[in-house]
Formats: C-alpha cells, structure tokens, sequence
C-alpha cells in the first residue's frame, strides 16, 4: 500500500514538485500517472523510491515513512521496487545479461539462481537470444524490455515506470504496456507515467493525474473515462 | 563475447574489481617507480647503518700531547676517572711510526726519525655504552694541559647520530612520497568512479549497501598498490643481486626476499590509502 497524506515535495531551490497531495494505491493495481511536463508524475515516482523525500505531510510505502526513514529502510525499500526509466538508463559497457543480472547481484544471489533468473526474465520479455549481447546492439524497444526484464528481475512488488514508452512508436509500446500488465497480473503494483493516452484505452486501469504539483479533482478523472476509458478508483478523496 | 566471459560473466559490486584499463596501468607505472626510487633509498639507508656499525665499536680516540712525560701520567689518570671511559693506553712513538708508514704507503722516511717526530700519544677506548659528551670531556680534559685530540675520531664516533638524523629525514621524505603516491592512486580512482557514476547510480537505486558499491574501487587501489610493491621489488632484486658479493665484503647483509613484505606492505597501505581518500565521497543524484 501506497499512502500520501497531504504530501508536499519541495525541491532545495523552492520549486513545489507536489503540493499537498492526498492519494492511496493499493497493492496489486495498475495505476497511469498522467499530467503535462512538471506536473509532478516524476517527482512522485522518485517519493516512493526514496528519490527524494517529503517536506511536510506524511508518506508511507510498504509501511516505510519516508519522511523519516533511515537510509538502511530505504535501502530495504528500493530493494522491493522495480524502476524502469524513458531513457532506460542501460549500462552500455555491459551485456544483456549482466544489465539484468544487476538487481539480483546487489540483493546477494548466488551467481548459479541468478543465471537461471536472468534466462527466466529475458525468456519473458522476448530477449533469451541476446543475453550476450551489448545494449548498442539492440533497437530501442529491445532496450527498453531489457530496462523492464532489469526491472522485474528480482521480482519485485512495485514496478515504477517513468514514461518508458516516451521513445516507442505506438506498436513497440504497446507490447512494452503488455509486459507491465502481464506483471501486474502476476501481483506486482505497476504505477505507470506517461503521455501517451492511446495507452489506457489499449489497457484500461486507474488514473492519478496531476498538474502543476497537485492532485486534480475536479472531473479530469470523469473526462479520462469518457474520453480514454479509464477507471478514476485511484483518487482519495479527503 | 568469449566463452570463459559468458561462464563467468563480470558483475559490478561486492569483490568484483572493475575492468583493467589505460589510466591504471599508467598509476601502476609510476606508483611502481616511486615505490622503487624509496625502497633504494631505504635500502642504502640499512647498508650505511650496517657498514658503520661494523667500524663504529672498534673507534679508539687519540689524544697528542707535546709537553714533558710527567704531564702525560697525570692527563692518563684524569681521562681514565672520566666517566665513559674503558681503558687508557700510551702509545709508543715506535708504535705510531709504523702506522703511519703503513698508512703512508712505501715513502722510505727513516723510521727513527719519524718516530722522533710524532708526538706522544694517548689511546682511549670507550664503553660500549658510553655517554654522548664523552668526547666532550676528553677535549676539556686534554686542553687543559695544552694536548690535541683527533676530531676526526670525534666525528666518525658521532656518525650514527647524524644517520639517525638522516633516518628521519628519510622517514618524512617516505610519508611525503607515500602521500604523493596515494594522491596518485586516489586520481586514478575518481577517474574509474567517473566512468562508472551510472552504474554506481543504478546500484544504489537497486538498494546496493555503500559497501558493497564501494568495494570494488578500495579492491582496485589496493590492488594497483600491491602489484606495484612487488614490480618495486623485482627492479630491486636484480641490483641487489648483483651487488650481493660486493656488499658482503664490506660486512652488509641484505637479503633480498626479506625486503618483499616491506615493498608490498608499503603499497597495500598507499593503495588502500589512496582508495579510501577517492571513495570517502561518491555522490550520486537521488541519493537519501
């Protein structure tokens, strides 16, 4: 369970990021979280990794408080999310198999479970034939179902993906969105940023939109299900 | 990609030393030099300090004395009552003579009248443990009656004060140097740091202990610093080698394999040095 309780992101230049934002997601959703650019849908997702933390109000994640967490839960914390990025942030450097390999080597898994759990992901994202391979070598969509098999990888109970379709033509996407999907359907909580409002009519699931910091309230959510048929369940509303 | 690569992949973290690459090679270059010209000093340092000690307690001083042999009793008696003082000896003109022709080489100088010409003189020889103004004490005693003492006797008994003199300046010059090297090695670090900022970034994002992010940079200077004690050594080894007969002849015994845990002892402790400096701040975005 996520738990925002007039949460406020201040940045250490002044910028408010989210202001006052009340907002519960629940364990095994599927939430978007859409909004223009700087509305606050990255800042969100850097909350509950433990990116950056609230000013005032109260945040809890997994039973964690942010607000005053020590670095050891947060450590403990990251451990249970899984991040997928828009530029993916792939190491270059490394091979398919190492890149995803990564979460399970910094949770301390034995090289013998961690190579059958790397085949086991890349099997799922499509990808068991470049485990070899340099990211370089591959498309971008490839890239990013690296980025989710990363992800996923350590089977973690909440997947953050912030805008990884942002680079995607509608297609790559939209078997980008599947796999999301197909995770949450095996329990994880995926909370989604994105632009891209073909999506949640190709995959209809609750909807947090923001703008300017805030949490909107006043029938954006109505519109969403008019316009892209989505559920507005996300919203809490004081 | 190599097979033994895909058996045994390369992954960051915990004891997993980063790739080997141009920058290190060129720290274990210089790191291994500047470990080298040390321990060369070191090493003529320990044989200066041997070769003294193998003349330095048979020093016997020498007092000349000019005036009537009455005069030659009493100043016995009084250097004999110094404290320091193990045994008072005249030597015979005779004696002094033939030392000095010996000396002097083959110069055909009559050696009654050399012997006639040498003042008389007085041997003292001192405790092992005698004190630091022996010397001292003996010059106030003999000019008193108008006698000469040999300083250079004075100075080459002195001669371990002022190599341990040199010995200090020797141990800053090492710390110096010690710290230049662990600078060098520190670089050499924030450089592979630098190029692996993202991957560090990911690790911690992955929930990675500062341990087990950090490790793999401390491995690394502690590696390049060993490494480089132990090429320090093997330059050293062929010189020492080869001055071995030398050496032994004037009463130095080095050996050279009791060197290797002091040249690699020097670079682990640089090296981890070096490390700790480069990774006591790694920042990384979004770190809490």
């Amino acid at each position: 369970m996520i738990s925002l309780q007039q949460t406020m992101v201040r940045y250490p230049r002044g910028k408010v990021a989210l202001a006052g934002i009340n907002l519960e997601l629940h364990d095994g959703g599927f939430y978007y979280l859409v909004g223009e650019s700087g509305a606050g849908k990255s800042t969100l997702l850097k909350a509950i990794y433990g990116g950056v933390r609230p000013t005032s109000g109260a945040m809890m994640v997994q039973d964690v408080d942010l607000r005053s967490a020590s670095r050891r839960k947060i450590r403990s914390l990251r451990r249970r999310i899984g991040i997928v990025f828009q530029d993916h942030r792939l190491l270059f450097s490394r091979t398919v198999y190492e890149n995803v390999a990564l979460p399970l080597r910094v949770q301390g898994w034995k090289p013998d479970r961690l190579k059958a759990r790397v085949g086991k992901v890349l099997e799922f994202v499509g990808l068991e034939d470049r485990m070899w391979s340099y990211p370089e070598a591959l498309s971008g969509g490839e890239q990013q179902r690296v980025a989710i098999a990363r992800a996923m990888s350590a089977k973690p109970s909440i997947i953050l993906a912030d805008e990884p379709t942002g680079n995607l033509d509608v297609a790559t996407a939209c078997r980008m969105l599947d796999y999301l999907v197909d995770l949450n359907r095996q329990g994880a909580t995926v909370i989604m940023a994105t632009h891209d409002m073909h999506l949640l009519q190709h995959h209809p699931a609750n909807v947090v939109r923001l703008h300017g910091g805030a949490l909107v309230e006043d029938g954006l959510a109505d519109r969403s299900v008019e316009h892209d048929e989505v559920h507005p369940e996300a919203f809490s509303h004081e | 990609m190599s097979r033994t690569e895909r058996q045994n992949p390369r992954l960051p973290g915990g004891f997993s030393l980063p790739p080997f690459e141009v920058h290190q090679a060129l720290a274990l270059v210089i790191v291994s030099i500047a470990l080298w010209g040390l321990g060369l000093l070191w090493l003529a340092m320990v044989s200066g300090e041997q070769w003294i000690n193998t003349w330095q307690r048979d020093i016997r001083f020498h007092v000349y004395v000019n005036e009537s042999s009455a005069d030659i009793d009493t100043l016995r008696e009084r250097l004999k009552s110094i404290p320091g003082v193990n045994g008072v000896r005249q030597v015979e003109q005779g004696e002094a003579a033939r030392w000095v022709e010996q000396w002097l080489g083959d110069t055909g100088l009559d050696h009654a009248e050399l012997a006639g010409a040498l003042p008389l003189s007085l041997e003292i020889l001192p405790l092992e443990d005698a004190p630091e103004h022996l010397f001292g004490d003996i010059r106030d005693e003999a000019e008193r009656i108008g006698a000469k003492v040999n300083e250079d006797e004075a100075f080459l008994a002195n001669a371990h004060t002022w190599l341990s003199e040199l010995r200090a300046y020797l141990a800053m010059i090492t710390g110096l140097i010690a710290f230049a090297i662990a600078v060098i090695i520190s670089n050499t670090l924030r450089m592979t740091l630098l190029a692996r900022q993202d991957e560090v970034h990911l690790m911690r994002l992955m929930g990675a202990h500062e341990g087990f992010v950090r490790l793999p940079f401390i491995l690394e200077g502690v590696v390049i610093g060993m490494v480089a004690g132990l090429v320090a050594w093997l330059l050293t080894l062929p010189l020492v080698v080869a001055l071995d007969s030398w050496l032994v002849s004037a009463s130095i015994h080095i050996h050279a394999v009791t060197i290797l845990p002091e040249c690699i002892g020097l670079g682990l402790m640089v090296g981890l040095t070096g490390s700790l400096i480069a990774t006591a701040r790694i920042v990384s975005p979004e770190e809490v």
